[in-house]
């Protein structure tokens, strides 16, 4: 009885300690300059940094720490009840702002197009560089993950990286936008030309202010076999998917129109607004200000002097 | 592990939920169980207090909730809105009643705005548990009965006070009576 009560009290010394010391983190986030690892940008045109410059809204801020919901998803938790502890949420949110302040996380979607550098002891560089295009986001917490989709040699490569991998070294996102679809698992039936990106393409600068485009490509599958039912899934980024009238029957039966109507379900699924008003009140401030140094990094990179003319 | 869908923002239920849905079992399978919370969810917003087996009831709960909460976040002029009554109450009345008396009615509610009570089941009759659901601030008289000879009651106080009185009264009439024997005799 007493041994438990000591060891309960130490695994709390332990856990406030930790407490502390991420919240040291968080505090010093503020105070401290960028960090940012990459610094591989080209220098643009002149036209485009005059462009730049003008425009001072900054994308990554918004006014409603709610709209981070899309940009930043998995800080909100998993929605399932069993899986829900708000102790180690809160320790999740402060380690993983632990590591957006050590490395620069840029901002990405399913569709767009990252470069990702991981620590590999056996590589060559003892550094591996994988470019794709994200065709998943899932997970939440430290737990979060992307699957990068490319074509080397002919033969499809999938990797799956965790954001929050201490060997990630560098993420880059090459190509800011969105596609039609939450998932684009269909690219593996797409044929090769969709998911096929060259390693040494350079990154593309969005004005700063401008919504992120939505590439609104619609790709024709390989024909079958596939490797799922695509024609059930209801997918928008896909032109005409031709199956046979069996396949066509089975669809129209495995139909569910009342899902979208299905209240328990849509709240079951999502976490409620006062939870992630909550949540992001938290870490608001401390993403903002690091999406400001990441903004001023770039403006310097992308700054060139003007030179003078006669 | 799964990401949150954020797609659809929604205000949180003031009451627990269950983690998994029920089946609400039938031969025409999940649009079965659709059908009977539109069913119920219908003779709720007419009647405002039902009583029906547990199940069924918890789970309607749930379902009205959201349709009151969506009602007074979105308001009648959202297509969706109305495409969601329109879905869940099958007579048309009610959702002009949804949206003209629980709307206004609910607005500043902090809590539940349904209440779900356990009702006796039936003897000799079907083992299945039953329960007894409603609106809240419905203009019946209250299900939920205090305990009547609880003494914090006023009616209970009065007539206590009334029995201390009365015995007081007779108290004094015995002693005198008493008295008065104890006179005579000597």
């Amino acid at each position: 009885m007493h041994g438990a009560l000591k060891m309960s009290a130490a695994v709390g010394r332990v856990l406030s300690q930790q407490m502390r010391q991420s919240l040291k983190v968080l505090k010093s986030l503020a105070g401290k300059k960028n960090r940012c690892f990459s610094a591989s940008v080209p220098i643009p045109k002149e036209g485009s940094v005059s462009n730049n410059e003008q425009k001072s809204v900054n994308r990554g801020k918004s006014a409603d720490p709610l709209e981070c919901r899309f940009m930043y998803p998995e800080f909100l938790p998993d929605p399932k009840p069993e899986y829900r502890n708000s102790l180690r949420e809160k320790l999740e949110r402060a380690d993983m702002m632990a590591r957006r302040s050590k490395i620069d996380i840029p901002e990405f979607y399913v569709g767009s197009i990252l470069a990702v550098t991981v620590s590999d002891p056996h590589a060559p560089g003892k550094s591996n560089r994988f470019v794709g295009i994200c065709i998943k986001r899932s997970g939440c917490g430290l737990r979060a993950n992307f699957i990068l989709r490319n074509v080397v040699d002919n033969q499809g490569v999938e990797v799956l990286y965790e954001l929050y991998d201490p060997t990630i070294q560098k993420i880059d996102c090459l190509r800011l936008e969105k596609r039609l679809d939450n998932e684009l698992l269909y690219l593996r039936d797409a044929p090769e030309e969709y998911s096929t990106f060259s390693f040494d393409m350079e990154p593309e600068i969005i004005p700063e202010g401008t919504p992120v485009p939505v590439n609104d490509l619609k790709v024709t599958l390989k024909p079958q076999p596939w490797l799922e039912k695509w024609e059930r899934k209801d997918l928008k980024g896909v032109r005409d998917i031709v199956v046979n009238q069996k396949r066509e029957m089975k669809a129209k039966a495995a139909l569910k129109p009342w899902e979208k109507y299905d209240l328990m379900k849509i709240y079951r699924e999502t976490i409620p607004e006062e939870e992630q008003k909550e949540i992001f009140a938290e870490v608001y401030s401390d993403l903002h200000n690091l999406e400001i140094t990441r903004q001023k990094m770039k403006r310097q990179r992308t700054f060139i002097r003007p030179k003078k003319s006669g | 592990m799964n990401q949150a869908n954020v797609t659809h923002l929604v205000s949180k239920l003031k009451f627990n939920i269950r983690p998994t849905p029920r089946r609400l079992k039938n031969k025409d399978g999940p649009p079965g169980r659709v059908l009977k919370i539109q069913k119920t969810l219908t003779a709720l917003f007419e009647y405002e207090r039902i009583e029906l087996f547990y199940n069924r009831a918890d789970e309607v709960r749930g379902y009205a909730e959201r349709l009151i909460s969506e009602a007074i976040r979105r308001g009648p002029e959202d297509h969706e809105m109305m495409d969601l009554a329109n879905f869940w109450i099958i007579r048309k009345e009610f959702v002009h009643k949804l949206f003209k008396v629980y709307v206004p009615r609910y607005q500043d509610y902090s809590i539940a705005y349904t209440k779900l009570h356990k009702a006796p089941r039936l003897y000799p009759g079907i083992y299945y548990k039953r329960a007894v659901l409603e609106l809240r601030g419905n203009p019946y008289p209250s299900i939920e009965q205090r305990n009547a000879h609880s003494n914090v009651l006023l009616h209970n106080l009065l007539l206590s006070e009334a029995r201390k009185e009365y015995r007081m009264e007779k108290y004094k009439e015995i002693a005198e009576s008493m008295n008065e024997r104890e006179v005579t005799s000597q």
